[in-house]
Protein backbone atom coordinates (compact mmCIF):
# COMPACT_ATOMS: atom_id res chain seq x y z
CA UNK A 1 0.00 0.00 0.00
CA UNK A 2 2.56 2.57 1.30
CA UNK A 3 6.22 2.07 0.66
CA UNK A 4 9.38 4.04 1.07
CA UNK A 5 12.95 3.23 -0.64
CA UNK A 6 16.24 4.26 1.05
CA UNK A 7 14.83 7.43 2.72
CA UNK A 8 17.31 9.56 3.80
CA UNK A 9 17.13 13.17 5.60
CA UNK A 10 19.41 15.26 7.33
CA UNK A 11 19.17 18.73 9.50
CA UNK A 12 22.39 20.96 9.10
CA UNK A 13 24.99 18.32 9.98
CA UNK A 14 22.85 16.09 11.78
CA UNK A 15 21.98 12.72 9.44
CA UNK A 16 18.26 11.89 10.84
CA UNK A 17 17.71 9.00 8.60
CA UNK A 18 20.23 7.05 7.02
CA UNK A 19 18.27 4.96 4.33
CA UNK A 20 14.86 3.74 5.59
CA UNK A 21 13.09 1.28 3.78
CA UNK A 22 9.50 0.64 5.03
CA UNK A 23 6.96 -1.60 3.71
CA UNK A 24 3.24 -1.09 4.68
CA UNK A 25 0.62 -4.03 3.42
CA UNK A 26 -2.76 -3.40 2.81
CA UNK A 27 -4.67 -3.83 6.33
CA UNK A 28 -1.14 -3.85 8.19
CA UNK A 29 -0.62 -1.89 11.42
CA UNK A 30 3.20 -1.24 11.47
CA UNK A 31 4.21 -0.08 15.27
CA UNK A 32 7.46 2.06 15.23
CA UNK A 33 9.46 2.40 18.39
CA UNK A 34 12.90 3.72 19.35
CA UNK A 35 14.54 6.46 21.93
CA UNK A 36 14.21 9.56 21.45
CA UNK A 37 15.77 11.57 18.49
CA UNK A 38 15.98 8.13 16.49
CA UNK A 39 13.96 9.74 13.63
CA UNK A 40 10.65 8.35 14.19
CA UNK A 41 8.71 11.62 13.26
CA UNK A 42 10.73 12.24 10.58
CA UNK A 43 9.89 9.27 8.99
CA UNK A 44 6.42 9.81 9.39
CA UNK A 45 6.75 13.24 8.15
CA UNK A 46 9.25 12.23 4.90
CA UNK A 47 6.10 9.76 4.02
CA UNK A 48 3.58 12.56 3.54
CA UNK A 49 6.09 15.23 2.58
CA UNK A 50 5.71 17.40 5.65
CA UNK A 51 9.43 17.25 5.28
CA UNK A 52 11.27 16.34 1.91
CA UNK A 53 13.50 13.92 1.85
CA UNK A 54 17.08 14.71 0.74
CA UNK A 55 16.98 11.07 -1.30
CA UNK A 56 14.38 7.71 -1.73
CA UNK A 57 11.32 6.84 -3.19
CA UNK A 58 7.89 6.66 -1.18
CA UNK A 59 5.27 4.84 -3.41
CA UNK A 60 1.70 4.39 -3.15
CA UNK A 61 -0.07 1.42 -4.62
CA UNK A 62 2.96 0.98 -6.56
CA UNK A 63 2.54 4.38 -7.86
CA UNK A 64 5.87 6.73 -7.36
CA UNK A 65 5.15 9.99 -5.74
CA UNK A 66 7.08 12.00 -7.47
CA UNK A 67 7.40 15.77 -5.59
CA UNK A 68 5.23 17.81 -7.23
CA UNK A 69 2.04 19.72 -5.73
CA UNK A 70 -0.35 17.68 -7.58
CA UNK A 71 1.54 14.21 -6.64
CA UNK A 72 2.46 15.34 -2.75
CA UNK A 73 -1.48 16.75 -2.54
CA UNK A 74 -3.07 13.96 -4.01
CA UNK A 75 -0.88 11.81 -1.57
CA UNK A 76 -1.66 14.03 1.50
CA UNK A 77 -5.81 13.01 0.71
CA UNK A 78 -5.21 9.78 0.96
CA UNK A 79 -2.39 9.24 3.67
CA UNK A 80 -3.95 10.52 6.87
CA UNK A 81 -1.62 12.02 9.54
CA UNK A 82 -2.83 12.64 13.20
CA UNK A 83 -0.15 14.71 15.31
CA UNK A 84 0.94 14.06 19.20
CA UNK A 85 -0.20 17.85 19.75
CA UNK A 86 -3.31 17.61 17.68
CA UNK A 87 -3.18 20.63 15.87
CA UNK A 88 -6.80 21.11 15.60
CA UNK A 89 -7.86 24.43 13.94
CA UNK A 90 -9.06 26.59 16.98
CA UNK A 91 -11.71 28.79 15.22
CA UNK A 92 -13.38 26.36 13.48
CA UNK A 93 -15.82 24.10 15.37
CA UNK A 94 -15.28 20.65 16.22
CA UNK A 95 -17.85 19.40 13.79
CA UNK A 96 -16.21 22.54 11.01
CA UNK A 97 -12.64 21.04 12.22
CA UNK A 98 -14.09 17.40 10.54
CA UNK A 99 -15.87 19.15 7.71
CA UNK A 100 -12.90 21.06 6.35
CA UNK A 101 -10.91 18.62 4.52
CA UNK A 102 -14.18 16.81 2.70
CA UNK A 103 -15.51 20.30 1.54
CA UNK A 104 -12.34 22.20 0.92
CA UNK A 105 -10.31 19.32 -0.68
CA UNK A 106 -12.85 16.92 -1.68
CA UNK A 107 -14.82 19.53 -3.11
CA UNK A 108 -17.98 17.51 -1.40
CA UNK A 109 -21.41 19.29 -0.69
CA UNK A 110 -21.45 21.35 2.56
CA UNK A 111 -24.73 19.01 3.88
CA UNK A 112 -23.36 15.83 2.58
CA UNK A 113 -20.18 16.45 4.44
CA UNK A 114 -21.80 17.71 7.30
CA UNK A 115 -23.83 14.32 7.82
CA UNK A 116 -20.41 12.31 7.31
CA UNK A 117 -18.63 14.87 9.59
CA UNK A 118 -21.61 13.50 12.38
CA UNK A 119 -21.18 10.00 11.95
CA UNK A 120 -17.31 10.34 12.54
CA UNK A 121 -17.89 12.52 15.56
CA UNK A 122 -20.24 9.87 16.92
CA UNK A 123 -17.62 7.01 16.39
CA UNK A 124 -15.31 8.53 18.03
CA UNK A 125 -17.93 9.20 21.21
CA UNK A 126 -17.72 12.76 20.78
CA UNK A 127 -21.26 13.54 18.82
CA UNK A 128 -22.27 16.35 21.81
CA UNK A 129 -19.09 18.16 21.21
CA UNK A 130 -19.90 18.81 17.67
CA UNK A 131 -20.57 22.62 17.81
CA UNK A 132 -18.14 23.46 20.49
CA UNK A 133 -14.65 25.04 19.58
CA UNK A 134 -11.07 22.67 20.56
CA UNK A 135 -9.80 25.13 23.19
CA UNK A 136 -12.87 23.90 25.69
CA UNK A 137 -12.05 19.86 24.95
CA UNK A 138 -9.87 18.01 26.93
CA UNK A 139 -6.74 16.39 25.34
CA UNK A 140 -8.20 13.09 24.93
CA UNK A 141 -11.47 14.58 23.39
CA UNK A 142 -8.79 17.11 21.23
CA UNK A 143 -6.84 13.54 19.94
CA UNK A 144 -10.17 12.18 19.08
CA UNK A 145 -11.60 15.23 17.16
CA UNK A 146 -8.29 15.03 15.42
CA UNK A 147 -8.68 11.22 14.01
CA UNK A 148 -11.85 12.09 12.76
CA UNK A 149 -10.67 14.89 11.06
CA UNK A 150 -8.24 12.19 9.47
CA UNK A 151 -10.82 10.24 9.04
CA UNK A 152 -13.15 11.95 6.87
CA UNK A 153 -10.44 12.22 3.68
CA UNK A 154 -11.37 8.40 3.96
CA UNK A 155 -7.44 7.33 3.95
CA UNK A 156 -5.98 4.45 2.64
CA UNK A 157 -3.73 4.55 5.63
CA UNK A 158 -3.16 7.08 8.60
CA UNK A 159 0.16 7.92 10.45
CA UNK A 160 -0.07 8.52 14.04
CA UNK A 161 2.90 10.18 15.48
CA UNK A 162 2.86 9.55 19.33
CA UNK A 163 -1.02 10.19 19.36
CA UNK A 164 -1.06 9.59 23.40
CA UNK A 165 2.32 11.25 24.29
CA UNK A 166 0.85 14.41 24.88
CA UNK A 167 -2.10 13.38 26.93
CA UNK A 168 -2.76 13.09 30.72
CA UNK A 169 -2.63 9.27 31.60
CA UNK A 170 -6.11 8.86 32.18
CA UNK A 171 -6.47 9.99 29.15
CA UNK A 172 -4.63 7.74 27.03
CA UNK A 173 -7.36 4.95 26.90
CA UNK A 174 -9.95 6.74 25.14
CA UNK A 175 -7.83 7.31 22.64
CA UNK A 176 -6.36 4.11 22.42
CA UNK A 177 -9.95 2.55 22.28
CA UNK A 178 -10.68 4.89 18.88
CA UNK A 179 -7.70 3.41 17.54
CA UNK A 180 -8.29 -0.24 18.81
CA UNK A 181 -11.61 0.65 16.87
CA UNK A 182 -10.01 1.06 13.52
CA UNK A 183 -7.38 -1.27 13.76
CA UNK A 184 -10.60 -3.81 14.19
CA UNK A 185 -12.26 -2.14 11.00
CA UNK A 186 -8.95 -3.14 9.37
CA UNK A 187 -7.48 0.58 8.86
CA UNK A 188 -4.01 0.72 7.51
CA UNK A 189 -1.79 2.44 10.30
CA UNK A 190 1.64 3.08 11.18
CA UNK A 191 1.89 4.33 14.55
CA UNK A 192 4.77 6.03 16.55
CA UNK A 193 4.19 4.86 20.23
CA UNK A 194 5.89 4.49 23.58
CA UNK A 195 2.69 2.49 25.00
CA UNK A 196 4.41 -0.93 24.33
CA UNK A 197 1.39 -3.01 25.89
CA UNK A 198 -0.68 -1.05 23.06
CA UNK A 199 1.88 -1.79 19.94
CA UNK A 200 1.82 -5.49 21.43
CA UNK A 201 -1.74 -5.78 21.07
CA UNK A 202 -2.30 -4.22 17.79
CA UNK A 203 1.26 -4.75 15.68
CA UNK A 204 1.20 -6.61 13.07
CA UNK A 205 4.84 -5.99 12.53
CA UNK A 206 7.23 -3.47 15.21
CA UNK A 207 10.29 -0.84 14.12
CA UNK A 208 12.61 -0.48 16.15
CA UNK A 209 14.64 2.82 15.29
CA UNK A 210 17.58 3.89 16.41
CA UNK A 211 20.12 6.46 15.23
CA UNK A 212 18.12 6.87 11.63
CA UNK A 213 17.93 3.28 10.97
CA UNK A 214 15.89 0.40 11.70
CA UNK A 215 17.56 -2.10 13.21
CA UNK A 216 15.55 -4.47 14.09
CA UNK A 217 11.90 -5.43 12.89
CA UNK A 218 9.40 -8.61 12.81
CA UNK A 219 5.98 -9.63 14.60
CA UNK A 220 5.72 -7.84 18.17
CA UNK A 221 6.45 -11.03 20.21
CA UNK A 222 9.49 -11.60 18.73
CA UNK A 223 10.53 -7.71 18.81
CA UNK A 224 9.53 -7.38 22.63
CA UNK A 225 9.94 -10.96 23.68
CA UNK A 226 13.20 -11.27 21.76
CA UNK A 227 14.49 -8.68 20.79
CA UNK A 228 17.94 -9.42 19.37
CA UNK A 229 19.90 -5.99 18.98
CA UNK A 230 21.18 -5.01 21.95
CA UNK A 231 20.28 -1.48 21.47
CA UNK A 232 16.70 -2.51 21.66
CA UNK A 233 17.07 -4.97 24.30
CA UNK A 234 18.42 -1.29 26.46
CA UNK A 235 15.57 0.62 24.90
CA UNK A 236 12.97 -1.88 26.11
CA UNK A 237 14.35 -2.17 29.28
CA UNK A 238 14.24 1.75 29.48
CA UNK A 239 10.60 1.60 28.88
CA UNK A 240 9.41 -0.96 31.46
CA UNK A 241 11.66 0.62 33.68
CA UNK A 242 9.72 3.88 33.17
CA UNK B 1 -9.20 88.45 35.79
CA UNK B 2 -8.33 89.07 31.73
CA UNK B 3 -4.71 89.07 32.86
CA UNK B 4 -4.90 85.35 34.60
CA UNK B 5 -7.06 84.27 32.03
CA UNK B 6 -6.80 85.32 28.90
CA UNK B 7 -8.84 83.18 26.75
CA UNK B 8 -12.55 83.76 25.51
CA UNK B 9 -14.28 80.48 26.39
CA UNK B 10 -17.69 81.09 24.87
CA UNK B 11 -15.97 81.11 21.22
CA UNK B 12 -15.36 77.52 21.43
CA UNK B 13 -18.50 76.80 22.00
CA UNK B 14 -19.98 79.22 19.79
CA UNK B 15 -17.43 78.23 16.68
CA UNK B 16 -16.91 73.93 17.46
CA UNK B 17 -20.17 73.44 14.89
CA UNK B 18 -18.00 75.22 12.02
CA UNK B 19 -14.94 72.43 12.15
CA UNK B 20 -17.69 69.53 11.49
CA UNK B 21 -16.34 69.99 7.69
CA UNK B 22 -13.03 70.06 8.56
CA UNK B 23 -13.70 67.02 10.90
CA UNK B 24 -15.42 64.92 7.97
CA UNK B 25 -12.37 65.71 5.78
CA UNK B 26 -9.91 64.17 8.35
CA UNK B 27 -12.15 61.67 8.52
CA UNK B 28 -12.46 60.90 5.01
CA UNK B 29 -8.02 61.04 4.54
CA UNK B 30 -7.91 58.73 7.65
CA UNK B 31 -10.30 56.21 6.43
CA UNK B 32 -9.06 56.24 2.97
CA UNK B 33 -5.31 56.20 4.22
CA UNK B 34 -6.13 53.08 5.93
CA UNK B 35 -8.04 51.09 3.56
CA UNK B 36 -4.99 51.84 1.25
CA UNK B 37 -2.83 50.91 4.23
CA UNK B 38 -4.86 47.45 4.64
CA UNK B 39 -4.63 46.67 1.22
CA UNK B 40 -0.77 47.56 0.82
CA UNK B 41 0.09 45.98 4.17
CA UNK B 42 -1.81 43.01 3.31
CA UNK B 43 0.45 41.95 -0.36
CA UNK B 44 3.26 43.66 1.31
CA UNK B 45 2.94 41.14 4.26
CA UNK B 46 2.71 38.21 1.76
CA UNK B 47 5.49 39.04 -0.09
CA UNK B 48 7.54 39.23 2.70
CA UNK B 49 6.67 35.72 4.05
CA UNK B 50 6.97 34.04 0.55
CA UNK B 51 9.66 32.09 -0.97
CA UNK B 52 10.31 34.11 -4.05
CA UNK B 53 13.67 36.39 -3.06
CA UNK B 54 13.30 39.00 -5.33
CA UNK B 55 9.41 39.74 -4.16
CA UNK B 56 10.89 39.51 -0.66
CA UNK B 57 13.19 41.98 -1.11
CA UNK B 58 10.47 44.33 -2.91
CA UNK B 59 8.24 44.14 0.13
CA UNK B 60 11.86 44.36 2.50
CA UNK B 61 13.12 47.58 0.53
CA UNK B 62 9.53 49.28 0.68
CA UNK B 63 8.89 48.41 4.65
CA UNK B 64 12.85 49.73 5.28
CA UNK B 65 12.22 53.09 3.43
CA UNK B 66 9.00 54.15 4.29
CA UNK B 67 9.70 53.06 8.49
CA UNK B 68 13.19 54.66 8.32
CA UNK B 69 11.74 58.07 6.96
CA UNK B 70 9.43 60.56 8.54
CA UNK B 71 6.06 60.86 6.81
CA UNK B 72 5.93 64.40 6.43
CA UNK B 73 8.99 63.73 3.85
CA UNK B 74 6.86 61.40 2.29
CA UNK B 75 4.44 63.55 2.22
CA UNK B 76 5.91 66.10 0.42
CA UNK B 77 8.00 63.76 -1.97
CA UNK B 78 4.19 62.60 -3.78
CA UNK B 79 3.22 66.69 -3.09
CA UNK B 80 6.06 68.58 -4.26
CA UNK B 81 8.33 66.37 -5.49
CA UNK B 82 6.05 64.47 -7.89
CA UNK B 83 5.06 67.36 -9.08
CA UNK B 84 7.58 67.33 -12.40
CA UNK B 85 5.91 64.12 -13.56
CA UNK B 86 2.92 63.97 -12.25
CA UNK B 87 0.37 66.67 -10.15
CA UNK B 88 -1.03 65.19 -8.02
CA UNK B 89 -4.21 67.37 -6.06
CA UNK B 90 -3.74 67.85 -1.71
CA UNK B 91 -5.94 65.55 -1.22
CA UNK B 92 -5.27 62.86 -3.17
CA UNK B 93 -1.53 63.00 -2.09
CA UNK B 94 -2.55 62.93 1.56
CA UNK B 95 -4.30 59.44 0.90
CA UNK B 96 -1.77 58.53 -0.95
CA UNK B 97 1.03 59.51 1.85
CA UNK B 98 -0.74 57.98 4.50
CA UNK B 99 -1.76 54.87 2.74
CA UNK B 100 1.51 53.63 1.79
CA UNK B 101 2.82 55.01 5.51
CA UNK B 102 0.76 52.48 7.17
CA UNK B 103 0.62 49.66 4.94
CA UNK B 104 4.63 49.53 5.75
CA UNK B 105 3.64 49.42 9.42
CA UNK B 106 0.55 47.57 8.83
CA UNK B 107 2.71 44.81 6.64
CA UNK B 108 4.79 44.39 9.67
CA UNK B 109 1.67 43.87 12.22
CA UNK B 110 0.13 41.16 9.08
CA UNK B 111 3.96 39.44 9.39
CA UNK B 112 4.03 39.06 12.57
CA UNK B 113 0.04 37.50 12.92
CA UNK B 114 0.61 35.16 10.66
CA UNK B 115 4.12 34.03 11.56
CA UNK B 116 2.78 33.87 15.15
CA UNK B 117 0.09 31.00 14.21
CA UNK B 118 2.00 27.74 15.06
CA UNK B 119 3.96 25.46 12.03
CA UNK B 120 1.46 22.89 13.67
CA UNK B 121 -1.53 24.73 11.89
CA UNK B 122 -0.11 24.82 8.34
CA UNK B 123 0.84 21.29 8.94
CA UNK B 124 -2.01 19.99 9.60
CA UNK B 125 -3.82 21.53 7.09
CA UNK B 126 -1.22 20.53 4.00
CA UNK B 127 -1.61 16.96 5.75
CA UNK B 128 -5.51 16.77 4.75
CA UNK B 129 -4.42 17.69 1.05
CA UNK B 130 -4.76 21.73 1.34
CA UNK B 131 -2.54 23.28 -1.02
CA UNK B 132 -0.38 26.48 0.62
CA UNK B 133 -2.94 28.57 -1.08
CA UNK B 134 -5.95 27.10 0.33
CA UNK B 135 -4.30 26.25 3.61
CA UNK B 136 -3.44 30.42 3.90
CA UNK B 137 -6.83 30.78 3.12
CA UNK B 138 -8.90 28.90 4.95
CA UNK B 139 -6.60 28.29 8.07
CA UNK B 140 -3.93 30.96 8.97
CA UNK B 141 -4.94 34.09 7.84
CA UNK B 142 -8.36 33.61 9.55
CA UNK B 143 -6.50 32.90 12.95
CA UNK B 144 -3.64 35.28 11.80
CA UNK B 145 -6.64 38.57 11.14
CA UNK B 146 -7.66 37.85 14.54
CA UNK B 147 -4.65 38.43 16.41
CA UNK B 148 -3.76 41.44 13.90
CA UNK B 149 -6.92 43.50 15.23
CA UNK B 150 -5.60 44.97 18.26
CA UNK B 151 -2.57 46.23 17.04
CA UNK B 152 -4.31 47.58 13.72
CA UNK B 153 -6.75 49.24 16.19
CA UNK B 154 -3.27 51.27 17.57
CA UNK B 155 -1.79 51.60 13.88
CA UNK B 156 -5.98 53.37 12.93
CA UNK B 157 -5.32 55.39 15.89
CA UNK B 158 -2.02 56.82 14.92
CA UNK B 159 -2.84 57.23 11.65
CA UNK B 160 -6.17 59.36 12.58
CA UNK B 161 -3.59 61.97 14.29
CA UNK B 162 -1.04 61.79 11.42
CA UNK B 163 -3.91 62.76 8.77
CA UNK B 164 -2.90 66.17 10.91
CA UNK B 165 -0.08 66.46 8.49
CA UNK B 166 -2.30 66.94 5.75
CA UNK B 167 -2.56 70.47 7.17
CA UNK B 168 0.68 71.13 5.30
CA UNK B 169 -0.12 70.78 1.96
CA UNK B 170 -3.06 72.71 2.38
CA UNK B 171 -5.95 69.95 2.58
CA UNK B 172 -8.44 71.90 4.80
CA UNK B 173 -8.78 69.30 7.97
CA UNK B 174 -8.97 69.56 10.90
CA UNK B 175 -5.81 71.25 11.96
CA UNK B 176 -5.58 73.30 9.07
CA UNK B 177 -8.97 74.89 10.18
CA UNK B 178 -7.60 75.57 13.62
CA UNK B 179 -4.36 77.58 12.12
CA UNK B 180 -6.98 79.61 9.82
CA UNK B 181 -9.52 80.78 12.49
CA UNK B 182 -6.97 81.32 14.47
CA UNK B 183 -4.63 83.47 12.66
CA UNK B 184 -8.36 85.33 11.10
CA UNK B 185 -9.63 85.68 14.52
CA UNK B 186 -6.43 85.89 16.69
CA UNK B 187 -8.09 83.34 18.93
CA UNK B 188 -5.51 80.53 18.67
CA UNK B 189 -5.76 79.26 21.74
CA UNK B 190 -9.53 78.71 21.75
CA UNK B 191 -9.59 77.06 17.79
CA UNK B 192 -6.90 74.84 18.64
CA UNK B 193 -9.04 73.80 21.83
CA UNK B 194 -11.35 72.83 19.44
CA UNK B 195 -9.39 70.62 17.08
CA UNK B 196 -8.33 68.52 20.31
CA UNK B 197 -11.87 68.12 21.47
CA UNK B 198 -12.28 66.68 17.45
CA UNK B 199 -9.58 64.72 17.55
CA UNK B 200 -10.39 63.12 21.46
CA UNK B 201 -13.85 62.38 20.10
CA UNK B 202 -12.81 60.62 16.88
CA UNK B 203 -10.39 58.98 18.78
CA UNK B 204 -12.95 57.96 21.48
CA UNK B 205 -14.98 56.23 18.81
CA UNK B 206 -12.95 54.74 17.08
CA UNK B 207 -11.41 52.87 20.87
CA UNK B 208 -15.07 52.27 21.04
CA UNK B 209 -15.60 49.97 17.59
CA UNK B 210 -12.31 48.61 18.06
CA UNK B 211 -13.14 47.25 21.53
CA UNK B 212 -16.58 46.22 20.16
CA UNK B 213 -15.31 44.38 17.94
CA UNK B 214 -12.58 42.69 19.84
CA UNK B 215 -15.21 41.79 22.21
CA UNK B 216 -17.20 39.98 19.89
CA UNK B 217 -14.26 38.12 18.43
CA UNK B 218 -13.07 37.16 21.46
CA UNK B 219 -16.64 35.99 23.00
CA UNK B 220 -17.46 33.04 24.37
CA UNK B 221 -13.77 32.01 24.29
CA UNK B 222 -12.35 31.99 27.70
CA UNK B 223 -10.31 35.23 29.01
CA UNK B 224 -7.65 36.39 30.69
CA UNK B 225 -9.20 37.23 34.59
CA UNK B 226 -8.29 37.92 37.89
CA UNK B 227 -7.84 35.13 40.17
CA UNK B 228 -7.87 35.10 43.44
N1 LIG C 1 13.15 20.63 11.56
C1 LIG C 1 14.26 20.18 12.18
N2 LIG C 1 15.40 20.92 12.16
C2 LIG C 1 16.51 20.49 12.76
N3 LIG C 1 16.61 19.32 13.43
C3 LIG C 1 15.53 18.53 13.49
C4 LIG C 1 14.29 18.94 12.87
N4 LIG C 1 13.39 17.97 13.08
C5 LIG C 1 14.02 17.01 13.80
N5 LIG C 1 15.31 17.35 14.04
C6 LIG C 1 16.28 16.54 14.76
O1 LIG C 1 16.31 15.28 14.15
C7 LIG C 1 16.46 14.27 15.14
C8 LIG C 1 15.36 13.25 14.98
O2 LIG C 1 14.15 13.87 15.32
P1 LIG C 1 12.76 13.11 15.36
O3 LIG C 1 11.75 14.10 15.82
O4 LIG C 1 12.52 12.45 14.05
O5 LIG C 1 13.02 12.02 16.46
P2 LIG C 1 11.97 11.08 17.18
O6 LIG C 1 12.49 9.70 17.02
O7 LIG C 1 10.61 11.35 16.69
O8 LIG C 1 12.12 11.49 18.68
P3 LIG C 1 10.99 11.68 19.84
O9 LIG C 1 10.74 10.31 20.41
O10 LIG C 1 11.65 12.57 20.82
O11 LIG C 1 9.79 12.27 19.20
C9 LIG C 1 16.48 14.94 16.48
O12 LIG C 1 17.82 15.06 16.89
C10 LIG C 1 15.90 16.30 16.20
O13 LIG C 1 16.45 17.26 17.05
MG1 LIG D 1 8.88 12.25 17.52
Amino acid sequence: MVRVENIQKHFGSLKVLKGIDLDIQEKEIVVIIGPSGSGKSTLLRCINFLEMPDKGKVFINQHEVKTNNHDINGLRARVGMVFQHFHLFPHMTVLENVMEGPVQVKKIAKNKARKAAAELLEKVGLSDKADEYPEMLSGGQKQRVAIARSLAMEPEVILFDEPTSALDPELVGEVIDVIDDLAREGMTMAIVTHEIWFARKVAHKVIVMDEGKIIEQGPPEQVFDNPTHPRTQQFLKQVFNE
Amino acid sequence: MEKFFPWDVSVIFTKFPTFLHAALITLQITTSGILVGLIAGFVFALLKISYNKPLKAIASTYIFVVRGTPLLLQLFIIYYGLTTVVAIPPFPSAIIALGFHNGAYIAEIFRGSIESIPVGQMEAARSIGMSYRKAMQRIILPQAFKRAIPPLGNQFIIALKDSSLASTIAVPELLLRGRQLGSSSFKYMEMLVIVAVYYLLLTTLLHFILNKIDKKLTSGKRKARKIW
